[in-house]
């Protein structure tokens, strides 16, 4: 019997050294530099808790934190509606809409298409002077002044949500498809045959047995959003301009780590993002099934 | 048809496994391959690869080049430095990141024998010389070129507005701030712009008073030269001297042919920019690429100060274990007369070696400039620069200035405001810096 469990420590061992080595081991050293000064070269000296101390009292990361949290939370909202509006759409058994796999893929392609490719292209289209966008407004009198999108702090961060919606609604919308079809339709025809609105089946019967998948959609998003970097790093000058609006924590940690050679406190700022993902995540699930659980055991 | 299924998952994570085994088999050929190469150079552009094909027919030897986009040049390098395991043994350097890799020692000391690089000093541009410098003062890096900046601008309308398409005449209007401003409001009259944008002048705020943006005491100085530059900044906005066409910019670079539009209280007007602010590789690499109509019709000439932007710098990195042919290749790009002869000649770049370029500044003349000896123009304004002001704080701090001029042209912010910000922007990059309080 001992030989034949010693094989399976075989089978799984490549997995365990790859992730060891490439995961495991850069999380601890991390941690590691999280109490020392160092620069990137040279030796790390131990500081102790100075680097936390700091990061405690840095207004950078608290203005990092809250941006983030404006950018991605009008994103989601926008995002999570859209798909549940278009998933409503698409699923309705008296609409009958064709060309599902056709609209899928539609919805889908804004997520293909290179991070660098989406900001150099909306850079050109919210252009203050030579934009599209502006231009448009401007010929059909919305304004009577060109609007400086990506020079004034809340359009720029409106603009970057909007942007990450485009981005993101086509792939909620499938995964919210995907768990509507899940539905047994046997419920749509009771409830139609018992005179329930359109309304009244969307609130009863759709939303309630979605919430895992929105749930899912809402920690895989969130865990995300928290890391939102590229757009904001491409889209203006890399630092958070305009007024330092679009700084996020990954974005603030990747200018101290990489720009700044702050890489003792970039791994503070880590760890700092870490604990705030993994506080949110838990509130998230709790919100969700918390009450579920509770009424569980008194049944 | 479960089972069926089952069997073909089974089919394809085999398949997987197996096409990750014949990756593995692929990459451990490649490492053979490594072994043929004799000289790994990594570079952030693509400009060594003819240098570098003819310095393996003169050897008859194989060098790897491997270019890394200057975004991530810092960041990808850095742990091959440290690290040893696959490094190059010759290495470009950015003037961005320059005065960082001089004295972090990544370079190999090239005052020390057998390189002795001190010896050919007086050969170079002094400015080139000195930036390849580390803190002691040892040689860590050499150049081949130098890249003093200019203002470039159009003749047919420095004629119609100034009389006189003449760069020295034109310069000599341009030699100051106030000169500056006072041929912006006659272009303005015209209907011409000055500049693309504000950012254009920001070469000039160093004024007549040109200071690092950190002393040897560490402490972050902003000389009123600069602080005076957030006002001449807002003078070019206020007075609509610019086409408001950011650098880099799509109209930015339509301006150099074409007029463009700009909107500006609540009026539209087209207007052709005047002049573009910009170095030695500005006239091969920006103007050139994206001028057609205009072409012959530019002159080059100086503005208020003296400046130089950018510049490429090389040398030996100190775990090579083939540092001789390394400087051999570091030696034919900055000291081989044959090869740089003939490198200036093919692509216009001002060479940083007076040997070379004393033999052939006389007779350059460029067809775009309209017959204008640029050549020696730049190694003229290379001689008046200053290079005991370029810091490792260099690039983010002008970022960060920037980021300050912007607030106060746009209005969002006070002069003091500005300054404050930038002040703290500082202190939170560097906390070593000692900066001023206020």
């Amino acid at each position: 019997m001992k030989n034949v469990n010693k094989y399976g420590y075989f089978f799984i061992a490549p997995f365990w050294i790859i992730f060891l080595i490439f995961s495991i081991y850069p999380v601890a050293l991390t941690f590691y530099y999280s109490f020392t000064n160092y620069t990137g070269s040279g030796v790390a000296e131990v500081v102790g808790l100075a680097n936390y101390k700091r990061l405690f009292t840095d207004t950078y990361f608290v203005e990092a934190f809250f941006n983030t949290w404006k950018i991605w939370g009008i994103n989601f909202i926008l995002q999570i509606g859209l798909a549940l509006i278009l998933a409503l759409i698409f699923s309705d058994m008296r609409m009958k809409l064709r060309g599902l796999a056709f609209f899928r893929s539609i919805f889908y392609l804004p997520n293909l298409i290179t991070i660098s490719s989406v900001a150099l292209l909306f850079g050109i289209l919210l252009d203050w002077q030579h934009g599209s966008l502006n231009m448009i407004l401007l010929k059909i009198g919305l304004i009577s002044e060109p609007i400086n999108w990506l020079n004034e702090p809340t359009t720029a961060q409106l603009s970057v949500s909007l942007i990450l919606t485009w981005m993101w609604f086509g792939h909620s919308f499938i995964v919210v498809m995907a768990g509507v079809s899940g539905i047994s339709k046997d419920y749509y025809e009771a409830a139609l045959i018992d005179g329930a609105n359109r309304f009244q089946t969307f609130t009863k019967i759709t939303l309630p047995l979605l919430k895992p998948i929105l749930l899912y959609i809402m920690i895989t998003s969130l865990i995300g959003g928290l890391q939102l970097f590229d757009l904001p790093m491409l889209i203006t000058d890399g630092i958070g301009s305009p007024d330092g609006s679009l700084n996020t924590m990954v974005l603030y940690l990747y200018n101290q780590a990489f720009k700044y050679n702050n890489y003792g406190y970039a791994s503070a700022v880590a760890y700092g993002l870490f604990v705030i993902t993994l506080i949110f995540s838990a509130i998230v699930f709790k919100g969700m099934y918390g009450k579920e659980r509770k009424q569980a055991r008194q049944v | 048809m479960k089972k069926f299924l089952a069997l073909f998952m089974t089919a394809v994570l085999l398949a997987g496994v197996l096409a990750g085994c014949s990756g593995g088999s692929e990459s451990a050929g490649s490492k053979d391959k490594d072994k043929d190469v004799d000289l790994k150079v990594w570079s952030f552009t693509d400009e060594l690869k003819k240098p570098i094909t003819k310095f393996e027919e003169k050897n008859g030897i194989k060098v790897e080049l491997t270019i890394v986009p200057i975004a991530d040049y810092p960041t990808k390098l850095k742990p091959v430095l440290e690290s040893g395991v696959g490094a190059p043994d010759v290495f470009t350097g950015e003037i961005a990141f320059l005065k960082q890799w001089v004295d972090a020692g990544y370079w190999e000391n090239l005052s020390e024998d057998p390189y002795n690089a001190d010896e050919i000093k007086d050969k170079y541009v002094p400015y080139v010389f000195d930036l390849g410098k580390d803190e002691d003062g040892n040689v860590r890096a050499l150049s081949w070129q130098t890249t003093p900046g200019g203002v470039f601008y159009k003749r047919s309308i420095a004629k119609e507005v100034l009389g006189t398409d003449d760069p020295a005449e034109v310069g000599k209007m341009m030699g100051s701030m106030d000169g500056v401003f006072e041929v912006a409001e006659k272009m303005k009259e015209k209907g011409y712009s000055m500049f693309p944008d504000e950012g254009a002048i920001r070469w000039f705020a160093q004024g007549e008073n040109p200071q690092p943006w950190v002393n040897d005491k560490n402490e972050l100085q902003l000389t009123d030269e600069k602080i005076e530059f957030l006002d001449h900044a807002k003078t070019l906005r206020e007075n609509s001297y610019t086409a408001l066409a950011a650098e880099w910019s799509p109209s930015w670079f339509e301006g150099m042919d074409k007029p463009i539009k700009v909107k500006q209280d609540g009026k539209e007007k087209e207007t052709q920019v005047f002049s573009y602010v910009l170095p030695t590789w500005g006239l091969h690499s920006v103007l050139k690429t994206n001028v057609k109509e205009s072409a012959g019709d530019w002159a080059v000439t100086s503005g208020p100060s003296p400046y130089f932007w950018g510049g490429t710098w090389l040398g030996v990195y100190n775990k090579s274990e083939n540092k001789e042919l390394a400087y051999d290749f570091v030696k034919m790009m900055t000291q081989d007369d044959e090869f740089l002869t003939e490198w200036a000649k093919e692509t216009g770049d001002v060479l940083a070696y007076n040997p070379v370029t004393n033999a052939i500044k006389d007779d350059f003349s460029s067809e775009f400039l309209g017959g204008q000896n640029n050549y020696e123009f730049f190694l003229e304004q290379a001689k008046e620069i200053e290079p005991g002001i370029v810091t490792k704080y260099d690039q983010q701090l002008d970022t960060f200035y920037g980021n300050a001029v912007q607030q106060y042209v746009d209005g969002k912010k006070s002069k003091k405001d500005a300054i404050k910000e930038f002040y703290q922007k500082a202190q939170n990059a560097y906390p070593d810096l000692k900066v001023p309080k206020n």
